[in-house]
């Protein structure tokens, strides 16, 4: 299986982190986003028309969605993660990935644009992002209320994973986390999941390892 | 704020927001602190900004009873002193490497702090539980006047707790009638939301009952 991957890609990211959980191993090609805009070129295109990052092959299977190859590599090789044990459970997972979508276009709108300097009003994609916060702040909260961790089952599933990272990479587009105690508590369980890895900007919870004895070589401060 | 918030408990946080060995950003009319608690469930306010180069602590991790900071590791112990630096792991820390330390204390689930410790603990609020924190994008003089505010959240008795944290922001801790059900807190949370909505829509709005 092979995915076309960017380091700095929160869509890559979900299909490098789902398939770390999910024990899936990934052939990576590493695309020269920036700033070659390889993505953009014609054998990239030839594969995906649209020109975006990541793109997932397994023979003559082509993703180009990030929530179509969640739930892929859960179907292959770790299908709890479907979230689909139920009709409810089910509706609420799509609920979840198709907002996924909007947490791309808003908050990962307003990264795009603070960060990457690419064309956009971030003042209004940081107000449309703000409100998709607070909707799953007031879901979460919800959850947390009924005893419940996760967004759409009793455990992690695919849509956890595609909302995290654009939520924990909201403060890149200059979009404070500080107002929302729940999300905090459901980005920790996900970071604190068997097998979580790290990308830029989202790093792992320091304090599930040991202290590094003070015999060992520092690290330059 | 009025100068005499000096001398009084502030409300940062419910206590199930923030369980052993994490750390929050709370914020408060002064700016904002490092919430920590402690693996063995201690509870510390400190400044929110590392001696060392200035990176806010609560981005930081709690590891056993310190706090470490997320950019190179400086540790600090609940009176705010640091301990230990882990480029210089057999250096003792200067005693002037500490981050100011505030008086923090939780009652009935909710976590009070104060610059000075009052001579009175905070109050009991008997009769209520916490539902949730709610930040809502308005002047707290001009939702409440500041003040604590007692109305019903689809139709459950609640109370909320009012902190204007500078700006045009205010938290509102939302405490509900002790004996609300699951189903009752799930109705009133979502009319919590609704509550917000109008604060903003309106700016001002007299819901003091």
């Amino acid at each position: 299986m092979i995915l076309y991957d960017y380091i700095l890609s929160p869509d890559a990211y979900k299909v490098r982190l789902m398939a770390a959980l999910a024990g899936v191993k990934l052939n990576l090609r590493a695309v020269d986003v920036h700033p070659g805009r390889e993505h953009e070129s014609e054998p990239l295109r030839a594969l995906n028309p649209a020109g975006s990052i990541p793109i997932l092959l397994d023979g003559d299977l082509i993703l180009t969605e990030s929530a179509a190859m969640l739930v892929y590599l859960a179907r292959l090789e770790a299908p709890t993660w479907l979230g689909d044990d139920n009709a409810a459970n089910a509706a609420r997972v799509q609920q979840w990935l198709a907002f996924s979508r909007r947490l791309t276009d808003h908050l990962g709108g307003a990264r795009a644009t603070e960060m990457l300097s690419e064309p956009g009003d971030l003042p209004a994609l940081q107000r449309a992002g703000t409100l998709d916060l607070r909707e799953l702040e007031a879901a979460l909260t919800e959850r947390r209320i009924l005893g419940q961790t996760f967004l759409a089952s009793d455990r992690p599933t695919v849509a956890d994973i595609a909302c995290f990272p654009y939520v924990a990479l909201a403060p890149d587009g200059g979009v404070s986390l500080d107002p929302y105690p729940s999300i905090r508590l459901w980005t920790r369980a996900i970071r604190m999941l068997p097998g979580f890895i790290e990308m830029p900007g989202i790093h792992r919870l320091h304090e599930l390892k040991p202290e590094p004895l003070s015999t060992e070589t520092p690290e330059t401060v | 704020m009025p100068v005499e918030m000096h001398r009084d408990w502030i409300p940062v946080a419910l206590s199930a927001d923030l369980p052993a060995a994490t750390v929050v950003p709370a914020h408060t009319p002064s700016g904002i602190l490092a919430l920590w608690r402690s693996a063995s469930g201690k509870l510390t306010a400190l400044a929110d900004r590392c001696p060392h180069r200035g990176m806010r602590l609560s981005y930081g991790f709690v590891r056993g009873e310190a706090l470490s900071c997320i950019y190179h590791g400086w540790s600090y112990g609940r009176n705010g002193q640091c301990q230990r630096i882990p480029a210089h792991p057999d250096l003792a820390p200067p005693a002037a490497i500490k981050a100011a330390n505030y008086a923090a204390e939780e009652r009935n689930g909710v976590i009070w702090i104060a610059q000075e410790e009052p001579e009175t603990p905070p109050p009991a609020l008997e009769g209520f539980k916490p539902l949730r924190s709610i930040t809502v994008g308005a002047d707290a003089e001009l939702i409440a006047g500041s003040r604590d505010v007692r109305m019903r959240l689809a139709g459950i008795d609640a109370l909320l707790l009012i902190v204007g944290t500078g700006g045009s922001e205010t938290v509102a801790h939302v405490m509900v009638d002790a004996a609300a059900s699951e189903v009752e807190c799930v109705a009133a949370s979502r009319a919590a939301e609704g509550w917000r909505r109008d604060c903003e829509r309106l700016g001002r709005k007299d819901l003091a009952s």
